[in-house]
C-alpha cells in the first residue's frame, strides 16, 4: 500500500495543544461518521471499544474537510497557532 | 497598538499582491501569514493562468518569477472500465511569450512573491496567525494576531486567508458553505527528473504539459490531473465533497487506485514519491460568491470564492492575483476620501464585475450546474469508451455508420429524454 508512504512523506511543526477540538457527546450518534473516511490525513477513527471518536490532531493537513462534512457541529476548529502544524516543502 | 494604513492577512498571491499595490502606492501595509515561510501552508500543484496584473507590479515579472515549466500542451483523457480516449492540444502560439499558463511551487512562488511585497515597502509577519478581527461599532478596524503584543489596527484590512476564511466568517461575510459546492483536492508530488518527463509528455526546454482525467473517481464528482513541473509531477484527484461523502470511500484510497490506473501509472513508472498534501476549493462559481466587502473589511481570492472550472479551463490563482490587485486599489481610493465604511468599499464588487475575474465566473455560472451531473463521472466517460470501442474494432461484422453507432450505443445506456435534457443543460453551461 502506498497509503502509509504519503502519510510519512508530510512534514509538521507539532504544536503541544490540539487546534481543532471535538465534542465527542455531539458525534456520539453520528450515523454516517464521514470525519472517519473523508479526512484525507486518516485522523479520525471510530473507537467501537470507547464507542467515541479518536482523533489525532497531529497529522492534520489543515485541509477543512472535517469541518464541513460534520453537519452537527461536533468541531471547534482553529488552525494552529502561527509557525506550527502542516509545513509544504515543495508541493 | 501598531498601527497601519491596512492590513492582509493571508500571505498567498491575492495577500501578496494586495500588499505589494498598496505598498507601491505609499501606504504603510501590514502583512500577516500563519505559515513559517509564505506559501509553506499551500497545496496547489496546478496551473497558473497567465494575469495581467503581475506586469503592473514588476515589469518582466514573468522573467524574474520562480515558475516551473510554461504550458504549451493540455490534455483531457476520458477512462472507462477497459479503455482510455484522449482529447490532446497544443499549440505552438502557447510557446512564445507571454506565455498562457506556468506550473510552479506554491512554496517558492509564494515566498519570493511575499518578499518582493517587502522589497516594496510592506511589513510582512510570519509564524503569525490572525486570531480574531477587532471591531470599531460595527466597522473592523484591526487584527488580533497571535504575538504578545497582538493587537494591529488598521481603517481596513483585506481578508486573503483562504477557502475556509475563518476572518470572513468572523466579519459575519463568509456563510458557512454548501457541501456541494466544496471540493476535497488531494495531491501528491512525484520525482522524475527533467529528462524523463520531457520524454514521457513530448516536451523540450521549460514546455510543460497538464493532463485531466475524467471517469477515473469510481462514480463520485471529480477528476484526475497531473501536472508536470521541472523535475516532478503533481498528480491528485479532486472530489465534491457531497458526493465523497455519500460514497464513502477515502480519498487516499481512491488516489492509490487512480495512480494504477494503466495511463497514469505508465506516467509515473519509476517515479519518486515525495510529498503528500490535501485542501478544500471553492467549486460554487458565481452564484456562491460572498459579500465581498463589510466596513474595514475587503475579501479577495479563494477567501472570496473567486475560482471557477468550466471542465476545461480551472482558474484561481490568477484570480486571486487580480482580485488582490482590485481590492489594493479600492483600498487606496479609500483612503484618498477619508472614508472606510461599506459604501465606500462597494466599489470593490464593481471592480471585480467589470474586470475578467467576475466576468470569467458569470461566463461560467452555469457550469456549476453541469458539474454537478453525477452521469459526467460515471455513464458518460463509459459510453464514450464503447462508443470509441465500436468504431475502432475490426472483427468481420459489418459496420454501422458512426452516427448510427453512437445513437444505439447512447439508447442502451440511458434514456433518451435524459440525454436530451443534459446535451442542452450541458450546451447551455458552455457553448
Amino acid at each position: 500500500m502506498i497509503v502509509d508512504d504519503l502519510f510519512a512523506l508530510v512534514s509538521y511543526r507539532v504544536h503541544p495543544e490540539a487546534h481543532i477540538l471535538v465534542n465527542r457527546d455531539r458525534c456520539a450518534d453520528c450515523s454516517h461518521r464521514a470525519c472517519t473516511f473523508a479526512c484525507p490525513a486518516r485522523c479520525y477513527q471510530w473507537n467501537e471499544e470507547r464507542g467515541k471518536i479518536d482523533f489525532a490532531y497531529e497529522a492534520c493537513l489543515e485541509c477543512g474537510t472535517c469541518l464541513l462534512v460534520c453537519e452537527r457541529g461536533a468541531l471547534e476548529w482553529n488552525y494552529p497557532k502561527g509557525g506550527y502544524g502542516v509545513r509544504f516543502r515543495l508541493t | 497598538m501598531k498601527n497601519y494604513d491596512a492590513i492582509v492577512v493571508g500571505g498567498g498571491p491575492a495577500g501578496a499582491t494586495a500588499a505589494w499595490s498598496m505598498a507601491n502606492k505609499g501606504l504603510k501595509v501590514l502583512l500577516v501569514e500563519r505559515g513559517d515561510v509564505a506559501g509553506a501552508k499551500n497545496m496547489f500543484g496546478g496551473m497558473l493562468p497567465y494575469c495581467p496584473v503581475a506586469e503592473g507590479l514588476l515589469p518582466d515579472f514573468w522573467d524574474h518569477a520562480p515558475w516551473e515549466r510554461n504550458v504549451v500542451k493540455r490534455s483531457l483523457t476520458i477512462v472507462s472500465e477497459t479503455s482510455t480516449t484522449s482529447l490532446a492540444f497544443e499549440s505552438d502560439n502557447f510557446d512564445t511569450a507571454p506565455y498562457s499558463g506556468f506550473t510552479l511551487f506554491r512554496p517558492v512562488f509564494d515566498r519570493w512573491y511575499a518578499q518582493k511585497a517587502c522589497g516594496a515597502g510592506a511589513t510582512l509577519l510570519t509564524g503569525c496567525l490572525a486570531e480574531d478581527l477587532l471591531f470599531d461599532g460595527k466597522a473592523v478596524s484591526g487584527v488580533k494576531i497571535g504575538r504578545s503584543n497582538g493587537d494591529v489596527s488598521a481603517p481596513v484590512t483585506i481578508a486573503c486567508d483562504g477557502v475556509l476564511s475563518l476572518v470572513g466568517q468572523k466579519a459575519g461575510l463568509s456563510k458557512p458553505p454548501r457541501l456541494s459546492d466544496m471540493a476535497l483536492g488531494v495531491k501528491a508530488l512525484f520525482r522524475l527528473g527533467e529528462e524523463e518527463i520531457n520524454e514521457r509528455f513530448g516536451l523540450v526546454r521549460r514546455q510543460g504539459a497538464t493532463q485531466e482525467f475524467l471517469g477515473c473517481t469510481e462514480g463520485i464528482r471529480g477528476g484526475g490531473f497531473i501536472y508536470t513541473q521541472t523535475e516532478t509531477l503533481s498528480v491528485g484527484l479532486v472530489f465534491h465533497l457531497d458526493s465523497l461523502k455519500e460514497s464513502g470511500i477515502p480519498p487516499y484510497e481512491l488516489f492509490e487506485r487512480f495512480i494504477s490506473l494503466r495511463p497514469v501509472r505508465r506516467l509515473l513508472k519509476g517515479a519518486e514519491l515525495a510529498e503528500y498534501s490535501a485542501h478544500v476549493l471553492p467549486e460554487g462559481g458565481y452564484e456562491a460568491v460572498p459579500q465581498v466587502f463589510t466596513d474595514g473589511l475587503l475579501l479577495a481570492g479563494d477567501a472570496a470564492g473567486l475560482c471557477y472550472t468550466n471542465g476545461l479551463n480551472q482558474e484561481g490563482m490568477n484570480l486571486a492575483m487580480a482580485s488582490g490587485f482590485l481590492a489594493a486599489e479600492t483600498v487606496v481610493e479609500a483612503h484618498g476620501k477619508g472614508d472606510f465604511s461599506a459604501r465606500q468599499l462597494s466599489s470593490y464588487r464593481s471592480r471585480l464585475d467589470e474586470s475578467f475575474v467576475l466576468r470569467d465566473m458569470k461566463t461560467f455560472a452555469k457550469s456549476v450546474e453541469l458539474m454537478h451531473n453525477e452521469r459526467l463521472f460515471s455513464i458518460y466517460p463509459a459510453l464514450v469508451g464503447t462508443i470509441m470501442e465500436e468504431i475502432y474494432r475490426s472483427d468481420g461484422r459489418p459496420r454501422k455508420k458512426i452516427g448510427r453507432l453512437g445513437w444505439d450505443a447512447i439508447r442502451a445506456a440511458l434514456p433518451v429524454k435524459q440525454v436530451v435534457a443534459d446535451v442542452v443543460k450541458g450546451g447551455r453551461s458552455i457553448l
